[in-house]
């Protein structure tokens, strides 16, 4: 034991040794080379990727500058309270410029912490003409745009969302698979629910779901209200929202779905088409394809063959799974769901240089751009995973056909719907409220309380955690 | 035997050996601490809270979260939720070291036991609760499919929207997470009590049973004293679980106070001050219980301390006069 | 030391025990092997079956996945093993001592220095917090370790557990003969009190070894530079995105941030194992 415990405090000596030497001493903001360095603070490391490619492509910028990006993922919430100390402290350490995403991008564009974005005109960027130029969707505009009426963030997708079907449940159900009369049963367009559910009817005397669980409507249904949550500082539930109550409680009761959870197991079996029983599709944007029901559709199977780094090779085989028989079609109600943004410290020494690589990301409309690249599955090389941007000028000359969705090009359904997105009613609030909210509806369709009760204790635990009557 | 002397009059190295502690205890616990005190005294919310005054009324944050709904319920939860895995917790963690120390009853791979009862322990409390998640869903799951395919019933059972089951399987959780900590902390208590006693006990043919209630318990009280107290501590401050399991759903049926504390100070408008007050609520409640606690289990414990330092005292003049080195293990 | 038991009575005593042993044995290894199956299989696999005792094949996929993503297993493992150890011996070294001058000395203050500890045991710790981060910020400890293991020097509960532990296993005439041997008080503590306390210290440090490897919240407030990042804080950045979770490579990220607590505790537990130990201590 003594020789242990020597053992030890010599390492606790050796310990706060090296953390003696971790402690942050007044350094420059350069490297040892002379080249100035950009804090970018984000969640993921989409963004670094991007800049690495922005650094790849701009040898002259990278000759000057270094980025160093600090990551902190948004899902043990740690990121905005860090973020948030991090401007406030301010300093050589703190952030250039950083990335917020949808579920909280209102706080840091219109509300508490909106001081500290910089406005990106002040970053070099001629913004009214470049926005313009690229046919940026109007409600990622609208959520970037500050109180005094400058954009301050801009995104590089556009996450419009579509309804995505299974090809073989519409055939069966409907006699066609053609997005045009999908898209008219479900009454695509038509800022209402009751082809929707005239459709659902239809499904269940086949056999069918039209949706997985009520999750899949919500966000569909938030979009669709007048206004958000919160109105003259007070709680307010729009119409439009509080109906999704009636609606969850139709889509249980007579059975239309599987009454699934999104993200949880039995969402994702239906993306298989294993659940209970098939479902029609799903209510989401282009990531939601790619990243999400491509990945689970089931037909991926090893081929128990591994390649020379001893990895398992994966084959398609669509004799098995749901892989090319899904397509897009026009949901009844125009929404969006996600999407990050990108906005510059006001206090940044650099804001010249930040804004050369956020116009590069954000607003550069040409091939060279980040978008062309992202649209296109190139940004990595050939072959990568296709999304819907932000600009409509880049998704005009890109080209969004996927094998998946049967060779359909899906950008000609999401440019449409990226315009139909509303970014007028959000409130800064909104993650904590619509779990709250959704909260509530569950218990109700489950019958465990009465609509009022519902709508009583949501307001009751509203006014106790944040204050708000 | 054991013994133990009144203090020595050395007593400035009492204060000199706590010197460390204090200086940390200043810097990284006392300040924060104040600091968070005088926020219930205050208005200050909202994430840019630097510019914050005295409330004119200073008890007025802790008036309206006495009268918030969410803190009285989430309160309710939190006993709830404690006693649920407490009184598992401990019994079969007694349980557990009475069979473990036993010395009548050998139980064969009990060291292998003993380790690997604490390992729920070392995971990090994010992935145990995204294990029972998927354990528990619905409509598919591994609890359903058993439910389902034995014929307890009909079909899957949605565990997160009724308040009774979720709660339980948070107790659950905790009580799974814990009971290896306690028997741990029980069995270093039992390996602390001299194997004397438990020689003269066997002489006098006591048994198991016997040996346990009569010669362990009454030894291990004060590290008993402990596991109660840094459990009721613990429970009452119950946080990671609740919070990353069902984020204090369905319905506020596994909200806790810290859970409620936290959404308050961190996750919405940053009512800082109105969190400060609820914290130190809680403190004084969770103070208040342990003072009970030790007012029960300190008095039979004084007594006997007195007893023995009188004792001690006689033996140490006995000592001093034989001049033995004494070595009683 | 047999003491002679009715047969019958053992032999089902002894079936109930192994039965219930054995049951508990599975709920607590059933995670372990859920993480390592499930380090071996897709993100989609697991996203439809998270629980699965069947194996995938794409532990290499996984590795690499966790390789690419700024996920640096020796990096990693140096700097959580240096907040690690060097909270965990603060923690142990003066938790004991602090508990010593509470049994062994007889101080004007010590009652009241006692309640102190335990009053500040009993505040929650999610709003102090924010005056603990906000006073590293103002003192400039950011991208250091030391507000990461400094302030286990002064760890309550620990104190109070060595306290409990002390009480009625020290023996004070051992100190007196010491004493009496020309021995300073801190080679009393160092030499003759330490020893004893192995069981305890061994337990405290499982317990705070295991707190601070994994702790998360302060790492991912004050260190914002990379090569400083502890395990779980990689792990967690796995996690970053919950729309495109990789889901094996978190689960092959866990299984690497458990190993070194595993070994650790393997080591230690040999303290909690052998109960002779104790007795066997001379000074």
């Amino acid at each position: 034991m003594k020789k242990a415990l020597s053992v030890i405090s010599a390492i606790a000596l050796l310990a706060s040794s090296v953390a003696a030497t971790g402690c942050s001493k007044k350094e420059e903001a350069t490297t040892k080379d002379g080249k100035t360095i950009i804090n970018l603070w984000t969640f993921t490391d989409e963004v670094p990727g991007m800049v690495k490619k922005f650094m790849a492509t701009h040898p002259d910028f990278a000759a000057k500058y270094e980025v160093k990006e600090t990551i902190i993922p948004t899902t043990d919430g740690n990121y905005q309270p860090a973020l948030n100390k991090a401007l406030q402290a301010g300093g050589k350490d703190a952030p250039d410029f950083y990335c917020a995403e949808a579920a909280f991008v209102l706080k840091y564009t219109q509300g508490d912490m909106s001081s500290y974005a910089a406005p990106y005109k002040d970053l070099g960027i001629d913004v009214d003409n470049e926005i313009k130029a690229a046919d940026i969707a109007k409600y990622s505009v609208d959520i970037g745009t500050n109180p005094n009426g400058d954009v301050v963030g801009l995104g590089y997708q556009a996450t419009g969302g579509a309804f995505i079907y299974r090809r073989s449940v519409a055939k069966a159900a409907f006699g066609s698979d053609d997005p045009a009369t999908v898209s008219a049963k479900i009454g695509g367009g038509s800022g209402s629910w009751d082809k929707f559910f005239e459709a659902a009817e239809e499904l269940k005397k086949k056999g069918y779901g039209i949706v997985s669980g009520d999750g899949d409507i919500w966000h569909a249904v938030e979009n669709s209200s007048e206004k958000g949550w919160i109105v003259d500082d007070k709680l307010y539930i729009d119409p439009k929202r509080e109906e999704f109550l009636d609606l969850s409680k139709k889509l249980k009761d007579n059975n239309y779905h599987n009454d699934t959870e999104d993200w949880q197991d039995a969402w994702f079996a239906d993306m298989k088409g294993e659940g209970d029983k098939e479902v029609l599709g799903f209510f989401g944007p282009a990531w939601l394809i790619n990243y999400t029901i491509a990945k689970n559709c089931g037909s991926w199977v090893d081929t128990g063959e591994k390649d020379e780094n001893g990895e398992a090779i994966q084959e398609l085989d669509t004799s098995i799974g749901t892989w090319g028989d899904w397509a897009v079609c026009e949901p009844p109600i125009g929404f969006f769901w996600g999407g990050t943004w990108l906005i510059a410290n006001k206090d940044s020494t650099k804001k010249e240089a930040v804004g050369q690589i956020i116009d590069w990301i954000t607003l550069d409309c040409t091939k060279d751009g980040l978008q062309y690249m992202w649209a296109n599955g190139t940004l990595n090389g050939e072959g990568g995973t296709k999304d819907s941007v932000a600009s409509g000028t880049v998704m005009a000359m890109s080209d969004g056909s996927l094998d998946f969705l049967g060779g359909q090009n899906m950008f000609d359904v999401f440019v449409p719907a990226n315009q139909y997105a509303n970014g007028k009613n959000l409130t800064q609030h909104d993650e904590k409220i619509n779990q709250k909210w959704r909260g509530q509806v569950r218990q109700y369709t489950a019958g465990n309380k009465s609509r009022e009760d519902a709508i009583k204790d949501f307001k009751q635990e509203v006014a106790d955690e944040l204050d708000i009557h | 035997m054991k013994t133990k002397l009144k203090g020595i009059s050395y007593s400035k190295y009492g204060y000199l050996f706590s010197i460390p502690f204090v200086v940390a205890f200043l810097i990284f616990t006392l300040y924060p601490t104040i600091y968070t005190a005088t926020l219930g005294f205050t208005d200050c919310r909202g994430v840019l809270n630097d510019d914050y005054h005295f409330l004119e009324h200073p008890f007025e944050n802790f008036k309206e979260i006495l009268k918030n709904d969410s803190f009285r319920v989430s309160l309710k939860n939190t006993i709830v939720i404690w006693i649920a895995n407490f009184i598992p917790q401990i019994s079969i963690a007694l349980l557990l070291t009475a069979w473990f120390t036993s010395h009548s009853n050998e139980i064969r791979g009990k060291g292998f036991f003993k380790v690997v009862f604490y390992m729920p322990n070392i995971i990090t409390a994010a992935t145990v609760a995204i294990l029972f998640h998927s354990l528990f869903n619905y409509p598919v799951g591994p609890v359903n499919d058993i439910l389902v395919s034995t014929g307890l019933r009909d079909s899957s059972y949605y565990f997160f929207t009724s308040k009774t089951a979720s709660r339980l399987i948070v107790a659950f959780i905790q009580f799974w997470t814990w009971y290896g900590n306690t028997m741990i902390v029980l069995i270093s208590g039992v390996l602390g009590i001299s194997p004397d006693i438990y020689e003269a006990a066997e002489i006098d043919g006591a048994n198991g049973v016997q040996t346990f209630f009569r010669i362990t318990i009454p030894n291990l009280k004060t590290v008993l004293l402990y596991t109660l107290i840094t459990s009721l501590v613990g429970g009452l401050n119950m946080f990671d679980i609740p919070f990353l399991f069902l984020s204090g759903g369905p319905d506020r049926a596994t909200l806790t106070t810290s859970v409620f504390i936290y959404n308050l100070a961190f996750s919405g408008n940053y009512i800082y001050n109105r969190a400060a007050a609820a914290s130190m609520i809680m403190w004084l409640l969770i103070a208040f219980f342990s003072a009970i606690l030790f007012y029960i289990m300190r008095d039979k414990d004084q007594i006997k301390i007195d007893k023995e330092i009188k004792r001690a005292k006689k033996e140490a003049k006995r000592a001093a006069k034989g001049g033995v080195n004494q070595w009683q293990w | 030391m047999a003491v002679v038991n009715k047969k019958a009575s053992s032999y089902a005593f002894k079936i109930f025990a192994y039965a219930f042993c054995i049951l508990l044995t599975v709920l607590s290894l059933f995670p372990f092997v859920i993480m390592i199956v499930n380090a071996t299989r897709n993100t989609a696999e697991i996203q439809s079956h998270a629980v699965s005792f069947i194996p995938g094949h794409n532990f290499r996929t996984n590795w690499n996945i966790l390789m690419g993503r700024g996920f640096n297993p020796l990096d990693g493992f140096k700097n959580s093993l240096i907040v690690s150890v060097g909270s965990t011996a603060c923690n142990i070294y003066f938790s004991t001592m602090t508990a010593f001058a509470l049994v062994a000395y007889d101080w004007k203050l010590r009652k009241p220095f006692f309640t102190v500890i335990m009053a500040v045991l009993m505040i929650p710790a999610q709003v102090t917090s924010i005056g603990f981060y906000s006073l590293m910020y103002k003192i400039g400890w950011v991208n250091s370790f030391l507000p990461l293991i400094l302030p286990s020097i002064a760890a309550p509960t620990t104190v109070f557990f060595m306290r409990q532990y002390m009480i009625p296993s020290l023996p004070m005439e051992i100190l007196q003969s010491a004493r009496i041997d020309g021995a300073g008080e801190f080679r009393i503590f160092n030499q003759i009190v330490l020893p004893m306390m192995k069981p305890a210290m061994a337990t405290q440090a499982i317990f705070s070894f295991v707190t601070s490897w994994n702790q998360l919240f302060m790492p991912q407030i004050l260190i914002t530079r990379p090569e400083l990042r502890t395990m779980p804080m990689m792990v967690s950045l796995l996690n970053g995105d919950a729309y495109k979770t990789e889901y094996g490579s978190v689960y092959l990220g866990l299984l690497l941030t458990v190993v070194p607590i595993l070994i650790a505790y393997f080591l230690l537990s040999k303290y909690i194992i052998e109960g002779v130990a104790l007795g066997g201590v001379k000074g």
